[in-house]
């Protein structure tokens, strides 16, 4: 019996096994996307409703009138089945955070440098004229105050039972006047304090809390327009306002002499030189840019400290650059031993946190007490010391632990940028240059280098604007010190940024967040300039690819 | 369809987490009586929630504390939404003026029998006004630097020409660079070389005819301290006082016993304790007058959020009349491991005591705004002149810090 060979199967089409990236698209695409689209969706109006309650509790109307527009814009784009709501798919998550954490801060900044807002200036209007009020309350001459208790009369009315503190007498305390009670009607316990009196209920516990608002403004008139008024539960005082606020007029008057206080548009009531604590916030137009230009004390030491900016980030910039490119290219040598060792230990400085690694610098490079002049046997004034050469006042010591720093916590940074840059520079056009007789130098001036500057430069004018901001480095290293001058306003180190922090938080009568956010802009626009330029010059790189 | 299908799933999700969270946050919103919202930093939190909630308990409120940064107290009350806004805070003294002046805060009247329990000048630390102060907070604790001296290695000076001879053989014998240890470093610390500044006559603001303190008299360099402060470019010729002395070099050498004096506050001393050093707390002693410290005084201040909260009479009650026992006192300043303000009150830590001696016609801290202006300058002008080699003449560096603090404040 011949065994006939079984035919081979009909040829099956070859099956598609789609690709890894294929299929997850693929399980994202069905009902799981669409869990998680919902799910996602849910959440974010969960956000919504909560916003929308805390922003209904404080009466915020036009914030919760775009929130509501714009959560419901998001919902339909999302559930809308219309195709050319596509795009927006994909634009909108970036367009909110754009919107949260750029946009909003920036305008923010922008409406805070056109204010008066500073110590002084942070209530809104009628919260400064009510403090004023408050303030103005004085005890008149042989003002009297009393252990008070609060309590009802035979009708329920809110009474006062009160204890004189230095006459010893006790009264009955109603918004129509004070009527002495006879003191076998009134306890007093071990504080001053009226624990009973005859024909009187006397408020105690929870219930008292609940009288804060007529408490607060409960007065019991005595004579010269002074009343006493509840201070708490327990004390009483007699108080007297000394200023009278007459809202047709917009003015404070003083009572003893008539002197009056008026709305200077600047947020403040001022009489003269006499100013009425507190003020208000308000707009003040250009002024904060005004006192930019022309208060010397702003002025002065502004373009010396620019210049030393501009060093300052510079060479920073440049000195880590080269720092890390050299040893990018000596680690990068094929067969090198422990290679990846030399590569952690060389990031160690970026992985540490800049704070710390700021700190034990300045307590390395102490002048005195720090190991590296100590190892070394030198006395090099780091950090307190004046200039390296004394036709240059420009170079300090100061100034070079500073940049020195910098470098050290910035190489690390352009190590691993330009390892990656280097790796992806092939190897063919170096093999070519070599060829073609080109030397190592040659090469790497010709070949490498622009290569690989092509991929580094937009990342040097990035760091480069970090670093001219880079207020930790040089507040936490130096200080801003030393203070070699007569006059310690800016110090040596001190760069635009950590001077305005000293000009506006540290200085004249508290902080002064306007002119902070006007500097602030204006450093803006510095940084923002030297960018632009930089990348435009930049494009005639990407000309080699 | 079952597209459709899907959609209508959609929205159900949507309303039943929209439900859910609008049920919570109602929920948490929901109180009972009156709550009392106190701000308070992490050390004392444990003990102002105790002594607080003592209070509630009996008087039916509710406490809720809530910790922060100690700093960022004074600048957070300017920016809180007053829904999140506390009622009580802990406050230092030299935060009175900015409050004050922003209208941050409630003027407080405690009964005679309660202020006379204070010593008067903590009640003026935390008093501020331009025309007539007014008290804007209960003092809780105090605190103040002294000279710590290490009683192994040096007699107790009770002249300044004594412990200047003490301190140079010191320096000789250990192969230092500094005779008395005095935290600065490069930006300066103007609380710490206070001591030698009112020793030889210097203040920062003067008073005007109604006690206050007046920012236009500005003390820092005027004829009697300028006259003095040849002094202090001879202890910078002889090494008595290096300004490039750290917390943490002088907190080395005073433990390891290297020098024996030392400029510092209660927070120095769990560190000198537990290295075993046995020392003393004295004054500075006189200059060419009192070598006084700068004094700080914390305390509880109720804050105008309260009125807002209808909590004011209870925050009032609880600061003006609860915080202010003795008891209460007791407790809270040993929660800061500092002395209680009231005089009634026990400090039984001897160390505490004789830092207390130490503060004796003591200075508060300058409590106006103004303040601001003076902290960076005074402390530079110490750093140019005592900063070893290349210092600058003591006259000539306060007259130009001087001028800078009388130009910044305007």
């Amino acid at each position: 019996m011949s065994t006939a060979s079984t035919p081979p199967n009909p040829a099956e089409p070859p099956a598609f096994h789609p690709g890894l990236i294929a299929r997850s698209i693929a399980f994202f695409s069905g009902s799981v996307g669409l869990g998680i689209k919902v799910a996602l969706l849910a959440a974010s109006n969960a956000l919504a409703v909560w916003a929308l309650y805390v922003l209904a509790t404080h009466h915020r109307w036009p914030a919760l009138g775009v929130l509501v527009v714009a959560t419901l814009l998001i919902d339909w784009v999302y559930l809308a089945p219309v195709r050319w709501t596509l795009p927006a798919k994909f634009l909108i998550p970036g367009t909110v955070f754009l919107v949260g954490f750029q946009i909003i801060p920036i305008l923010f900044t922008i409406d805070v440098a056109f204010s008066n807002y500073s110590t002084g200036h942070i209530l809104a209007r009628d919260q400064a004229i009510a403090a004023i009020k408050i303030n103005s309350l004085q005890p008149p001459a042989n003002g009297r105050q009393y252990d008070i208790a609060p309590a009802r009369d035979s009708s329920g009315r809110l009474v006062l039972v009160m204890h004189d503190e230095t006459g010893g007498k006790v009264y009955l305390g109603t918004p129509k006047g004070l009527t002495e009670l006879s003191k076998s009607d009134v306890t007093i316990g071990a504080t001053g304090q009226p624990t009973a009196a005859k024909g009187y209920k006397l408020i105690t516990g929870a219930e008292l809390f609940t009288l804060d608002q007529q408490l607060r403004d409960y007065k019991v008139p005595t004579s010269g327009g002074a009343a006493i008024q509840p201070q708490g539960t327990a004390i009483g005082v007699e108080l007297k306002p000394t200023l009278r606020y007459d809202s047709k007029r917009n003015v404070f008057v003083r009572i003893t002499d008539g002197k009056v206080f008026h709305d200077n548009g600047l947020g403040s009531f001022v009489s003269g030189p006499d100013e009425l604590e507190p003020g208000w916030k308000t707009h003040i137009g250009f002024r904060n840019f005004s006192r930019i230009i022309h208060d010397p004390l702003v002025r002065k030491p502004f373009l010396s400290i620019f210049v030393w900016t501009f060093v300052f980030a510079a060479a920073t910039v440049f000195s880590s650059f080269a720092v890390g490119l050299f040893l990018a290219i000596v680690l990068d040598k094929r067969g090198l031993r422990f290679q990846k060792l030399y590569r952690s230990v060389l990031v160690i400085p970026y992985a540490i946190p800049g704070f710390l690694s700021l700190l034990v610098w300045a307590g390395l490079l102490n002048d005195d007490f720090g190991v590296i002049n100590r190892v070394f046997g030198i006395h090099v004034p780091w950090l307190f010391g004046g200039n390296v050469f004394s036709w240059l006042p420009f170079i300090s010591w100061p100034r070079i632990a500073v940049v020195l720093v910098s470098v050290w916590l910035t190489t690390p940074y352009f190590f691993l940028v330009s390892m990656g840059a280097l790796q992806s520079i092939p190897d063919e056009l170096t093999e070519a240059a070599r060829v073609d007789g080109g030397g190592a130098w040659q090469i790497f001036r010709r070949v490498t280098l622009p290569l690989l500057l092509v991929a580094v430069a937009p990342l040097m004018i990035a760091s480069f604007a970090f670093n001219f901001n880079n207020f930790n480095n040089v507040y936490l290293l130096t200080g801003g010190g030393p203070y070699n001058g007569a006059s310690s306003i800016a110090g040596n180190t001190d760069i635009l940024i950590s001077y305005t922090y000293k000009l506006a938080i540290a200085s004249g009568k508290g902080s002064d967040y306007g002119l902070a956010s006007a500097v602030a802009i204006i450093i803006f626009f510095i940084v923002a300039g030297i960018s632009g330029v930089s990348f435009w010059r930049t494009k005639s790189l990407e000309s080699l690819r | 369809m079952h597209n459709s299908l899907k959609r209508m799933w959609a929205v159900l999700g949507l309303v039943a987490t929209v439900c859910a969270v609008a049920a919570t946050s109602a929920i948490a919103s929901h109180k009972a009586g009156p709550t009392i919202v106190i701000w308070t930093d992490a050390n004392r939190a444990a003990s102002v929630g105790k002594v607080a909630n003592a209070w509630a308990a009996s008087n039916g409120a509710t406490i809720q504390v809530v910790t922060k940064d100690f700093g960022s107290i004074e600048t957070a009350l300017g920016t809180v939404a007053a829904a999140d806004a506390p009622d009580v805070v802990v406050a230092a003294h030299d935060w009175t003026g900015q409050l004050a002046a922003n209208g941050l805060v409630e003027p407080l009247f405690p009964s005679k029998a309660v202020s006379a329990q204070f010593p008067k000048y903590t009640l003026d630390a935390f008093s501020y006004g331009t025309a007539v102060k007014k008290l804007y907070g209960i003092p809780v604790q105090i605190e103040n630097i002294g000279l710590l001296v290490n009683t192994k290695l040096a007699k107790i000076p009770t002249t300044f020409a004594q412990l200047e001879s003490e301190a140079l053989a010191a320096k000789k014998k250990a192969h230092l660079s500094f005779g008395i240890c005095v935290q600065q470093g490069s930006g300066g610390d103007a609380y710490h070389m206070y001591p030698f500044f009112s020793g030889l006559g210097g203040y920062v603001f003067g008073t005007n005819k109604a006690g206050n303190l007046n920012p236009k008299d500005v003390g820092v360099a005027n004829p009697t301290f300028i006259k003095n402060s040849k002094l202090i470019d001879k202890w910078n010729k002889e090494g008595l006082i290096n300004s490039k002395t750290d917390y943490s070099v002088c907190d080395t050498a005073f433990t390891k016993s290297q020098t024996p004096f030392w400029i510092t506050g209660p927070w120095a001393v769990s560190d000198i304790q537990k290295a075993g050093v046995s020392f003393k707390v004295i004054q500075v002693p006189a200059i060419s007058q009192a070598s006084v410290p700068f004094l700080g005084v914390n305390g509880m201040m109720v804050t105008k959020f309260a009125s807002t909260h209808n909590v004011d009479t209870a925050a009032k009650d609880l600061v003006v009349n609860y915080f202010t026992t003795p008891s209460a006192q007791t407790q809270l300043a040993a929660a800061g491991g500092r002395a209680p303000a009231n005089i009634k009150a026990k400090a039984t830590d001897p160390i505490l005591a004789q830092f207390g001696k130490a503060s004796k016609g003591g200075v508060p801290m300058p409590n106006i705004p103004q303040m601001s202006s003076v902290w960076s300058d005074l402390g530079q002008a110490w750093v140019r002149s005592t900063k070893g080699a290349g210092a600058m003449p003591a006259a000539r560096s306060f007259k130009g810090a001087a001028r800078a603090i009388s130009y910044k404040i305007g």
